[in-house]
């Protein structure tokens, strides 16, 4: 790999390992931290996709309960059974699940805490109603057919949330490009650092070379061709890190149980695999084109007349 | 002595004109009233005309500051003059593409005054360097580049970095490295300067060689003790031709 494009870089440069370490942690440190954004940007873009299509599928009625409750054989109150008839008939929907009560319990919790409630508490049913795929609910027909047969209740259609969602993952989408673009901007300030260092040192070669008829386009590829390696070796060592730590904060969230709603995203996928191996290649393809334009204006300028 | 406008161009412009343009098409190197200077300076050269053949070989020789290192550096492509016209394997220097210098270059042997050896090379890379960069694969040039260095004396020290070798170790490796793509034009800036007379007759035998195979060989020196008496000589003082021997006038 030490021969590209006809140009030994390691054979005509010198060997500059001790010198080349904190540029290498540079951009280790670079690509550590574009792959941790892409990952996470992965996993959130994920993570959303999973909840807008829970989201599209599914819409929660809430009956609301009436002073005199109508009540069925059993002492429950009949509104919801009715409500659930009427909604089944609806050709958008294909199943309505009436929730248990202690799901309404659940959505006072953060008011009144987890002590039991009188049984005579009046409180709204939930009926979770799931559609056919690809299929819309028109929640204007719904309502109309509740509020004829005498019932109130409110159709939740997840339109707020789906916009909520869609605005937040914009806004993370935007905060990952925009570090994106800051990485981009460092490593290629980076190179371009190090590209002027390494003519500084270099100079005598660069001379001789000129001296001997090299192009300049010879010069610049070496020096390139010398950058990308260390670009493409830190760039390897950075993407790993980051896949690493990603996959290990997945894991104790898996562990703690915590974030489960988040969970789904955070899991590894296989697209994931490509950005580790994307990045540290981008990387040292954004440096090799840094240093090559660096060293032919320098060329250009300062020794070719 | 001649002075610089009676000494320009000196047997070119003395022959009839059309003989005159076959010894410019002829000539490897022509200077035609060139002068340089750095920015507002004084010229450094003024009113510089002389052409040198194909297959000649030339001393340039001057005193300190008179102009033969930048009468090489010109002729190296390493400038552009400041004015004049400086022809080299027949083409206008100031007319070159940019691009097509590096060529040119390579047609080209070139001895500095300070060697200019790479630190982290060792002599064998040193001098096999214009093969590399003429694209050639070390295979095909080893034994080439390992048998110009018994000839000028570094067949045990191939492997040896520069700063390991004494003034005239380097400065031997410095003229394998010009020689060794076999240039058509050979320049030397003070070659013998860092070595004992011995080592200096010997080097400038190397280049009497160089030219006996048909390179042009052009040596900017001040130790004119090497300079035969039937040597072309081109005499430098304050940027301006002072001398220019018969030796030097053009084959037509």
């Amino acid at each position: 790999m030490t021969e590209i494009l006809g140009v030994n870089a390691q054979a005509l440069l010198p060997d500059n390992k001790k010198t080349d370490r904190p540029l290498f942690m540079v951009f280790a440190i670079l690509a550590f931290l574009a792959t941790l954004t892409l990952l996470a940007s992965a996993a959130g873009y994920r993570a959303s996709a999973d909840w807008r299509s829970d989201l599209a599928e599914s819409i929660t009625v809430q009956v609301k309960p009436r002073a005199e409750l109508n009540r069925g054989p059993n002492g429950e109150p009949s509104d919801p059974a009715i409500a659930r008839n009427i909604l089944l008939q609806l050709s958008a929907v294909k199943s309505v699940t009436i929730l248990p009560p202690e799901r309404s319990q659940e959505l006072l919790e953060p008011w009144l805490g987890d002590t039991p409630l009188p049984d005579d508490l009046p409180l709204p049913t939930l009926l979770d109603v799931r559609l056919h795929a690809g299929q819309i609910l028109d929640s204007q027909q719904a309502d109309a057919a509740l509020l004829a047969a005498n019932i109130r209740a409110d159709i939740d259609d997840h339109r707020q949330w789906d916009r909520e969602i869609k605005r937040t993952t914009r806004a993370a989408q935007t905060i990952s490009l925009t570090a994106l673009v800051l990485i981009i901007t460092a490593s290629i300030t980076a190179a371009i650092f190090a590209t002027r260092a390494a003519i500084t040192g270099q100079r005598r070669l660069i001379d001789v070379l000129h001296q001997v008829g090299a192009p300049p386009s010879y010069t610049a590829r070496l020096f390139s061709t010398s950058f990308a390696m260390v670009g493409l070796k830190a760039g390897g060592v950075g993407a790993v890190a980051a896949l690493l730590l990603s996959t290990l904060i997945g894991l104790l969230f898996s562990s703690s149980g915590g974030f489960s709603y988040f969970q789904p995203g955070l899991h590894m996928a296989f697209f994931d695999l490509y950005l580790v191996v994307a990045v540290p290649v981008i990387l040292a393809i954004i440096i090799a084109i840094a240093s090559w334009r660096t060293i032919l204006k320098t060329l250009f300028e300062e020794i070719y007349p | 002595m001649h002075t610089p406008s009676s000494t320009s161009i000196p047997s070119a412009q003395t022959q009839p004109s059309a003989a005159g343009n076959n010894a410019n098409i002829r000539a490897n190197i022509r200077f035609e009233r060139v002068g340089f200077r750095y920015t507002r300076d004084v010229e450094i050269l003024s009113d510089v005309s002389f052409s040198l053949p194909r297959g000649s070989m030339t001393f340039v020789t001057g005193p300190s500051g008179a102009g033969k290192t930048t009468l090489l550096k010109l002729i190296y492509l390493h400038m552009q003059p400041s004015r004049g016209l400086i022809t080299v394997f027949g083409q206008d220097t100031s007319q070159i593409d940019r691009k097509a210098i590096p060529t040119l270059k390579r047609r080209m042997g070139i001895v500095l005054q300070d060697f200019d050896l790479v630190d982290h090379l060792n002599v064998f890379e040193n001098v096999a360097l214009p093969l590399r960069v003429a694209g050639r694969k070390q295979a095909t040039y080893r034994d080439d580049v390992l048998g110009l260095l018994k000839w000028v004396g570094l067949g045990a020290r191939a492997h040896v970095l520069p700063q390991m070798l004494s003034g005239g170790e380097k400065q031997r490796a410095a003229i394998a490295r010009a020689v060794i793509a076999k240039p058509e034009i050979l320049i030397a800036d003070e070659p013998t300067g860092n070595v004992d007379q011995d080592i200096a007759r010997r080097l400038i035998r190397l280049f009497k060689e160089m030219n006996r195979l048909g390179t042009t060989v052009v040596i900017a020196t001040h130790n004119t003790d090497l300079i035969s008496e039937d040597a072309n000589v081109l005499a430098l003082t304050n940027g301006q031709v002072s001398r220019i021997n018969t030796g030097m006038r053009v084959k037509v």
